[in-house]
């Protein structure tokens, strides 16, 4: 496998194929992990805004 | 259940770190947003407890999205892609944290904007606001009851509101401006643009709470004459975007759904802006014109791309460090560069196509000097963004990638007078910055001085630090003038000719090249005042830079800034 083949881990879980009813049936998992970890970027952070501002 | 994380091949990550990604990639993006919102959704699902209105409407929404999911798939992707959806997530999440009220029945107006859409029963109990009831992504129906919650009810083709609005559901959504909808119903509206064989249809949001997220207001109640002017500009912008930026214009078509339209704070200010938080939405006032416009949307897929990779995989850890950006007034952190050099990449790679596309003279001079003055900025970026040592191991690998996409640029050939205008401003620029941002060590600035009167040899410089405004440098009128000799070269050509511009006799000097004569101006003042004269230290650099070397060199003012180097 050369490097371009391989997969790049990501902080995003694989949910498409689970219905949002079927979602706490995942309980104290890796989602609540990355919710967590989202959530404390959240707080950290706040929400970044990329703002451009030309004068014309 | 087991989940893994969604996975992203390292040759997607070197297509978007390239400032590029074709659609496999921009699908990759997409999926991983609709995981991101389910993952949110869960969150807001756990906390909507309580048998109050908001709370039991979301939990109703909630059933009725697993429906629309198990029918509908396409529908239920739609929905979890809305921007709209992405902005109230965000801020529901934020005020659960604060301890501060939230609103969890939005979300059944999502829900049920999504099965209206797709001809879905639908029966949910939806909060009013302003007398509206809000459908992401379709429009808003007036509710002249005066209600705060109403009933809507949907079999698939007829949609009740109350006792007070029906119609059916096919015509309830956005408004491309070929026909009206029922009454009471306004549709947002859309644009769909087509050019070069590619079509992008895209909504004009003016009403969405949870987008009008933006440093400024979303333009809301616009007149139908303003819609069609927008319309009108963002077909003419897409002709030049897809006619001629092709690898920006296709991934673009798929992934931008939303233009959020912003209320300038002045005529002569252009604002953009993206957010994370609504993946798929650019913000923008109202841009001067269709080639303003083109190289706007450019840049703001760009950030657009970056946030939805960043959601992945982190590549800049968040610091206190702030930096230089050749394109910003105030000291940017290195998350707030990485995006800012990423964004320079597309905006560079669409000048250097636009000067070959512009026909005009005043239109070839801006795309030459835009693109002469971009793509030297990526590399040097990259550099200090390196060089704060904020990247993550990722974050080195995407940031040698883009630098190595500036390095190709440098090699395409630009009009002499075009760089040097270039090299002009940037150099305006980058002095500004530094006399504004950096202050010096007292002491350190009296042992050069004290040197350099007793002819002695420069013994270093003093020790500089970074405190924003340290110092006032009031040469904002020339520094528009030397921006708007290519920005706007016929209305530079008038102001100059008025002669009514309250601009120093030496600043005069250097907008007319009368170099030598500028450099002696600028001495006389900073020679004749005893305050420190920073614009005049500037405009000095920027008459000596003018000069030809030999004269340069001749130059008395040269005797103590080649002292210093």
């Amino acid at each position: 496998m050369t490097s371009q083949e391989k997969d790049i881990e990501t902080a995003i879980p694989d949910l498409r194929d689970i219905p949002v009813n079927r979602l706490a049936e995942l309980g104290s998992s890796a989602l609540a992990h990355s919710i967590a970890l989202y959530r404390e970027r959240l707080r950290e952070n706040g929400i970044p805004l990329s703002s451009f501002q030309a004068r014309i | 259940m087991t989940i893994t994380n969604h996975p992203l091949p390292e040759a997607a990550f070197t297509e978007l770190a390239e400032g590029g990604g074709g659609p496999a990639t921009m699908r990759r993006l997409g999926d991983a947003q609709r995981s991101k919102h389910l993952m949110l959704l869960h969150a807001v699902a756990e906390a909507a407890t309580g048998p109050e209105t908001g709370p039991a409407a979301f939990r109703a929404g909630y059933t009725q999205l697993a429906r629309i999911q198990d029918t509908a798939p396409g529908a239920a992707a739609w929905l979890l892609g809305l921007p709209h959806l992405g902005g109230w997530l965000h801020d529901t999440l934020i005020r659960l944290d604060q301890g501060t009220a939230a609103d969890f029945g939005h979300f059944a107006c999502l829900v049920a904007a999504a099965a209206i859409r797709a001809g879905l029963p639908v029966n949910l109990d939806v909060p009013v606001q302003d007398g509206r009831v809000r459908l992401p992504g379709l429009g808003s129906l007036l509710v002249a009851s005066g209600k705060s919650w109403v009933r809507l009810r949907g079999d698939g083709k007829r949609v009740t509101v109350g006792d007070e609005f029906a119609a059916e559901a096919r015509l309830l959504g956005p408004d491309d401006g070929t026909r009206a909808g029922p009454a009471g119903w306004s549709g947002t509206p859309a644009i769909r643009a087509a050019g070069g064989g590619l079509t992008w249809t895209v909504l004009l949001e003016t009403g969405d709470p949870y987008l009008d997220r933006y440093t400024l207001q979303m333009r809301t109640a616009m007149s139908a004459g303003e819609v069609a002017d927008w319309r009108e500009r963002v077909r003419s912008a897409w002709q030049i975007v897809a006619g001629r930026h092709r690898w920006a214009a296709e991934p673009m078509a798929d992934v931008i759904s939303v233009i959020v339209p912003l209320t300038p704070r002045s005529d002569t200010d252009l604002i953009s802006a993206t957010t994370p938080a609504a993946y798929g939405a650019i913000a923008t006032s109202w841009p001067p014109d269709e080639v303003t416009l083109a190289e706007t949307l450019v840049h703001e897929f760009q950030h657009v791309k970056l946030c939805g990779l960043l959601d992945m995989v982190p590549l800049a850890s968040s610091g206190d460090q702030r930096v230089y950006a050749p394109w910003r007034q105030d000291p940017r952190p290195a998350g707030g560069l990485l995006q800012g050099v990423y964004a320079h990449l597309g905006i560079a790679r669409f000048w250097q196509a636009q000067q070959h596309a512009e026909t005009d003279p005043d239109g070839q001079l801006r795309a030459q000097v835009l693109f002469a003055r971009w793509r030297p900025a990526i590399g040097e970026t990259v550099q200090t963004l390196l060089e704060t040592g904020s990247l993550t191991p990722a974050g080195v690998r995407f940031a040698e990638r883009l630098r190595a996409q500036g390095q190709q640029l440098m090699s395409a050939p630009v009009p002499a007078g075009a760089a040097q205008i270039a090299a002009e401003v940037s150099l305006d620029h980058r002095l500004t910055w530094q006399l504004r941002h950096v202050a010096a060590d007292t002491a350190g600035v009296a042992g050069l001085a004290d040197a350099y009167q007793r002819g002695k040899p420069c013994p270093g410089g003093a020790r500089i630090w970074l405190r924003e405004d340290v110092r006032k440098v009031d040469s904002g009128l020339r520094s528009r003038l030397l921006n708007l000799r290519y920005l706007e070269p016929t209305r530079y050509r008038a102001l100059r000719a008025d002669g009514v511009l309250p601009l120093s006799e030496a600043d005069r000097l250097l907008l007319e090249r009368n170099s030598e004569a500028a450099v002696q101006a600028y001495r006389s003042r900073i020679t004749g005042s005893a305050d420190p004269q920073p614009d005049a230290w500037i405009g000095l650099a920027l008459a000596l830079r003018q000069l030809p070397p030999w004269l340069a060199s001749r130059a008395d003012p040269l005797s103590l800034a080649s002292w210093f180097t």
